[in-house]
């Protein structure tokens, strides 16, 4: 199952937190920031997978390689986008392809509703960013993978505001990457 | 206005040279952040307690501020009565806002969940979906087992909502429900496994509902296995490379308990692998191969050849795939699972594989560090250990900047700063990810896991790899400049004495590598001891070790080790004396100075025992030089705050200063002689004292074969008076508190010191220089007067006499146990160790390698090594067969093992593992909607049973009146009577028991109670009996029946 998703921004602010399972505050912040230190130092070139970050390794020092299905989150997927980083804390029952590509759903989601997405979008939208990873994970569980229906069951909860001032500065010039990259996997 | 919030909180985060009104906002708070952000909270709380929940929206945005900032740290759990009182507001958006506040900060023990509950059912059972699914998606954050229990009734309606977004929420809500309470997947799981086998379900529910399989899967699969059929189903019918990804990977779980699933999933997963588009379903395919051991099942058939050698090539085209280094990455991963079952199958690609090892990416080369590890052998060794050592050097070592706690918001966590570019945060997101290009300095933890492995693959099955001692000396040698700085603090714990190889420290582990191979490869011991001196010399630390810090000096303990253990082997014994003799080596932690000490007298025995050599006035004066430089070292380590290194300077340094007296009294050779001898102290006590028996290494269980003798009584008690005496010694103390010498001892300094180290010379020339002891307390006898001997025993018969801790030898007392006598006897006539069955090892006669025990290299197959003779490498001593050490192995380790430290964020799912889904099995304790069924089911039998009644008394009223009317139409009535009940019967089915007969009714109370005690099992039974017992006309009796049993039927699930 799907332990948690975080996104936060080239400077490490987080921009989303979602934990699956429960987790203190002080310790999300130490995890986002542990997390945050390993992606910063990737070379674009370098896969998306992440090695575990202290807190999460130092129990699964032995399982993290084991075929065998457990609860131990063991798997952190991300993508790097623009000024975003979009992380997934899972468990090994998740396919790490899929996890991609699931990251990609939920960013090609986002950029539908409002449009170009871009950072400060989520910044005042930050309800419709929960609205939208809620219509496609509940409880660590991908419960949607379409990108028609996540759009849809976010726009049933109402209307989605846009960022306000009208500031949709950039063309629509990188809206094409989704398509090329998913088709792929 | 909670726009602007965001706004300005966002410009906090970023800077503000576009906008004039952000330059504004910034001006007013730049450089304060930290207070703007206290401001905003302390507004929010005023905001959040007003009763405002009108068109303002108040506080709802009180609250989605506050949730926004609990997302950077600031902790929100003071409002949560608030979260609760917006969560039930009437407006969709306001409640939304409540919801996500709650998933944000409620946590299980959350007290204000008890008042939650009810706003849960409520929206539960809302009409408008996008309401339900609130909840839905709120329950898994803070279901907590009693909650589980009571919303379970609310869940399971919704799982038949006509929305089909619902339903898939709602089953993914019972998951959750089920992993903190596994007794509700009990009335859940037959209603979810009837949406799984509806054809007609939309497919996103049934995808859900795979996933859900999936998770439970793992954990049961024994349970899961009918679903097989219409997994399969599914799988065949494809469309959904996300769901065929879940069922493959579920299939990898069933396929072990269910081997005949192999033979018909083999054609479809072949067929997926060539056809698919999908790199995702391609790999999980060759994924769910590997883990379903369909490549065991299949082995040897042609068919199972064809598969196994059409994944390894998939595999081996995504690992030279160029441009994706994730499929790179996977490929790894899946070859590190076929390595351990089909080594060949992976060695055939080695050569990419080893590539990885080099790759730029940490990541990969962590996988295919991990994977090379299994893939080593003896011929492939050192050319990946080279690679690796090669890797090593060419990386410089991490600097402190690159260290992960200097990162900011580590400490102080991550705070709204207002630095950096706005241009960025427009940027759109579908943008190509960017970043640098430069490769990042190794870190610590990758060094540390390298060296690790290296050592991991060298000692494999006792060096059985390891052809060339030589070289893997000079590889540890090497190794130890690489070690990582590390944080010393655990080098200093008291309890890690002695214990290197568990110690974190990497270095240790190196260093015991290298005293494994002094001890266990006889032929290298010179080399090892040449490597260890060479790591011992202070002058050439500089070169070994690596230049920040004190890192690596673990290896010291062991080189210390070698040097004193093998000092005959040491080629420059005097430097190496006075590297041990530096000034820096008092500063080294205390279990490392504590080996030293033990390695001085040893170096030194080395230095002074010739007894070649003439005592010329000349070797007196070095043998009493180095002895005085010694004892310069020793005299301030006898106060040294570990105890350890304490005791072992004070013992040495006695010792030495017995020496060096020797060697000044002893008359130098002088012209006239040819020959003098040195000191007898010197030549042979000394030495004597660390040789004797070579050391081994012995198995970890051995100790334990040792057999018990068979008369040693553990239990006996060794003074039976023993409690009395405590009593007494309690009693006494409270006297004589004043007098207690311990307390003296410790409260106002020792009354009589040891005597002074003059007498300790006198004792040496009376007295026999053979025995290694020099512990004056202990004999006594042997340097003092006898007269003076058996007063002084007297004295202290009588001193000790109510002792019960003082064993004395003439003390023969019938009342206490003389355990004395049981030790001597059974040490020494039946317990001689000379008759415990040692094996014989045979070391040198060359007979090793036919030992099963021992393992020599095997001879090199490549031709252009040099030719080797076989190593013989000792292995552990032990007694009998290994079984039983392993078994102690094993045994004792579980109780860490079996009990791993929970990881954080990992769900516990202890609970689904052990509850079973098997339907027959009786429920222990019944859930709130079983009783409620139950409940319901009890009413209405009993309305029957009201109703057969008032049915019993209208007929009698009924007879009653036919007999004052005619008593000779009695027939006719009755067949009135039937003809009624008939019609009833026909014109009111559904309703309650209206036409339920009299005596079927009963009869069928009983069955139903009976049922209720046989559980379902005797259902069928039940009603045959039921409809037996029936009268003709009744129909609709059995109708109801029915109905009841249905009922019957779903609780009993």
């Amino acid at each position: 199952m799907i332990n948690a998703v975080l996104v936060f921004n080239n400077n490490g602010q987080p921009r989303l937190t979602k934990f699956y399972t429960h987790l203190d505050t002080s310790t999300q912040q130490r995890l986002i920031s542990e997390i945050f230190t390993l992606v910063a130092n990737r070379p674009s070139s370098s896969c998306n997978f992440l090695p575990l970050p202290p807190l999460l390794a130092s129990a699964s020092t032995s399982t993290s390689v084991s075929s065998s299905p457990s609860d131990t989150p063991s798997l952190i997927t991300y993508r790097h986008y623009a000024t975003l980083y979009f992380i997934v804390i899972s468990t090994s029952t998740e396919s790490p392809l899929a996890l991609l590509d699931l990251i990609q759903v939920f960013v090609e989601a986002l950029d539908r509703l409002f449009e170009n997405v871009c950072e400060l979008d989520l910044i005042f939208n930050y309800e419709t960013l929960h609205a939208t990873l809620g219509e496609m994970i509940v409880g660590g569980v991908v419960v949607e993978t379409g990108l028609d229906k996540v759009v849809d069951g976010v726009k049933s909860q109402g209307r989605v505001a846009k960022r306000p001032g009208g500031e949709g500065l950039r063309g629509v010039g990188g809206a094409g990457l989704g398509a090329g990259v998913w088709a792929g996997r | 206005m909670h726009i602007i919030f965001f706004f300005i909180l966002a410009l906090l985060d970023y800077s503000h040279n576009t906008s004039q009104l952000r330059q504004k906002c910034l001006r007013n708070h730049k450089g304060t952040e930290r207070e703007y952000v206290q401001d905003s909270i302390r507004e929010c709380r005023k905001e959040i307690k007003s009763q405002d929940m009108g068109p303002t929206d108040m506080k709802a945005t009180a609250l989605l501020k506050l949730t926004y900032l609990e997302m950077f740290g600031h902790d929100m759990s003071w409002a949560s009565f608030n979260v609760l009182e917006v969560m039930s507001s009437q407006k969709y958006q306001q409640k939304r806002v409540g919801y996500l506040g709650a998933v944000q900060s409620f946590r299980p023990d959350t007290e204000v969940l008890m008042l939650a509950e009810n706003l849960l059912k409520k929206d539960l059972s809302s009409p408008v979906p996008i309401t339900i699914a609130l909840p839905l998606a709120a329950i898994p954050h803070v279901i907590s087992p009693p909650m589980a229990n009571s919303l379970l009734s609310d869940l399971l309606p919704r799982l038949t909502h006509s929305h089909p977004a619902i339903k898939k929420k709602t089953i993914v809500t019972l998951y959750r429900l089920a992993l903190v309470y596994p007794e509700t997947l009990r009335p859940a799981w037959p209603k979810i496994k009837e949406r799984l086998s509806d054809e007609s379900e939309d497919p996103s529910v049934t995808a859900s509902i795979i996933n859900v399989v999936c998770e439970l899967g793992w954990r049961r699969p024994q349970d899961f296995l009918p679903l097989a059929p219409r997994l399969f189903d599914l799988l065949v019918q494809g469309g959904n490379n996300w769901m065929a990804i879940k069922i493959i990977k579920l299939f990898a779980v069933l396929t072990p308990l269910e081997p005949r699933l192999v033979k018909k999933l083999v054609p479809p997963l072949t067929s997926l692998i060539k056809t698919t588009p999908a790199m995702s379903l391609l790999y999980e395919c060759i994924n769910g191969i590997i883990q379903g051991g369909i490549l065991e099942e299949s082995e040897g058939s042609v068919e199972g050849n064809e598969i196994a050698k059409l994944c390894v090539g998939k595999l081996r085209s995504m690992l030279t795939v160029e441009g994706d280094p994730n499929l790179k990455y996977v490929a790894l991963l899946a070859f590190a699972k076929i390595v351990v079952s089909h080594p060949f199958l992976v060695s055939q690609h080695q050569d990419v594989i080893l590539e990885c090892i080099d790759d730029a990416d940490i990541s990969i080369r962590t996988r295919a560090l991990d994977l090379v590890v299994d893939m080593v052998n003896a011929d492939n060794l050192m050319t990946i250990v080279e690679r690796l050592m090669r890797q090593l050097k060419n990386s410089p070592l991490a600097s402190k900047s690159d260290d992960p706690t200097n990162d900011r918001g580590v400490h102080e966590g991550i705070v709204p700063t207002a630095d950096s570019d706005d241009e960025d945060m427009e940027e759109s997101l579908q943008k190509p990810e960017r970043g640098s290009d430069q490769p990042p300095p190794l870190p610590d933890d990758y060094r540390k896991s390298v060296i690790t492995r290296i050592l991991d693959m060298c000692y494999r099955d006792i060096y059985s790899n390891v052809s060339d001692f030589e070289w893997f000396i000079e590889i540890l040698v090497q190794l130890v400049k690489q070690v990582p700085t590390t944080a010393k603090a655990e080098t200093e714990k008291p309890g890690d004495f002695g214990g290197f190889q568990d110690n974190a420290d990497i270095s240790y582990r190196i260093g015991y590598e290298l005293q494994n191979v002094a001890v266990r490869v006889k032929s290298m011991r010179y080399e090892a001891t040449r490597a260890a001196q060479a790591l011992i010399l202070v002058d050439q630390r500089d070169s070994l070790f690596p230049a920040s810090g004190n890192s690596g000096y673990g290896v010291l303990a062991s080189a210390a080790w070698i040097v004193g253990e093998y000092s005959d082997m040491l080629p420059n014994p005097d430097d190496v004396m006075s590297s041990l003799l530096h000034t820096s080596t008092s500063q080294l932690p205390a279990p490392l100075l504590a080996v030293y000490l033990q390695a001085m007298p040893k170096v030194l025995a080395r230095l002074t025992s010739n007894q070649q050599y003439s005592w010329t006035a000349d070797r007196k004066m070095t043998t009493t030089l180095l002895l005085a430089r010694v004892i310069h070292f020793l005299e301030p380590l006898a106060t040294h705050p570990s105890l350890e290194v304490q005791e072992r300077a004070v013992e040495f340094l006695e010792l030495l200063r017995l020496a060096s007296e020797a060697a000044s009294g002893q008359a130098p050779q002088n012209e006239e002689e040819t020959f003098a001898d040195a000191p007898l102290l010197l030549t042979q006590a000394i030495p004597s004292l660390f040789t004797g028996l070579e050391l081994n290494p012995v198995a970890p269980g051995a100790q334990r074969k040792v057999p018990l003798p068979e008369d040693l009584d553990l239990d006996a008690p060794i003074n039976e008076q023993l409690q009395m005496l405590l009593q007494q010694a309690d009693y006494d103390s409270l006297l004589e508190d004043d007098e207690d010498e311990s307390y003296d001892h410790y409260y106002k300094g020792p009354r009589s010191t040891a005597p002074p180290p003059v007498s300790a010379a006198d004792r040496l020339d009376s007295q026999a220089i053979q025995n290694a002891s020099y512990q004056q307390s202990a004999h006594e006898e042997e340097y003092l007067d006898p007269e003076v001997a058996a007063r002084r025993r007297t004295e202290r018969r009588e001193r000790y006499k109510d002792d019960p801790f003082y064993i004395d030898s003439d003390r023969a007392s019938g009342r206490s146990t003389p355990i004395h006598n049981v030790i001597r006897s059974n040490n020494g006539e039946e317990l001689d160790v000379d008759t415990i069955p040692i094996m014989d090892l045979n070391i040198g006669n060359g007979e090793g390698s036919e030992m099963p025990t021992s393992h020599s290299a095997p001879a090199s197959k490549t031709q252009n090594r040099r030719p080797r003779t076989p190593i013989i490498i000792q292995s552990d001593e032990t007694l009998g067969d290994d079984e039983h050490s392993n078994a102690f192995a094993t045994s004792s380790r579980p109780q860490l093992q079996s009990r791993p430290k929970k990881s954080l964020l990992q769900v516990d799912s202890s609970g689904l593992g052990s509850f079973s889904l098997d339907e027959s099995r009786v429920p222990s304790n019944r859930l709130d909607v079983e009783k409620r069924a139950a409940e319901e089911a009890e009413m209405q039998r009993a309305m029957k049973e009201i109703e057969r009644l008032r049915l019993e008394m209208q007929r009698a009223n009924e007879r009653i009146q036919a007999r004052a009317g005619e008593n000779e139409e009695g027939d006719l009535v009755k067949r009135k009577k039937k003809k009624k009940k008939k019609v009833v019967a026909a014109g009111d089915a559904g309703d309650t028991a209206e036409a339920v007969g009299e005596t079927g009714e009963e009869a069928q109370g009983a069955v139903v109670k009976k049922k209720k005690k046989k559980k379902v099992k005797v259902e069928e039974v039940g009603s045959g009996e039921g409809s037996a017992e029936d009268e003709a006309p009744i129909r609709t009796k059995k109708k109801k029946r029915r109905q009841i049993n249905l009922k019957g039927d779903d609780v009993m699930q």
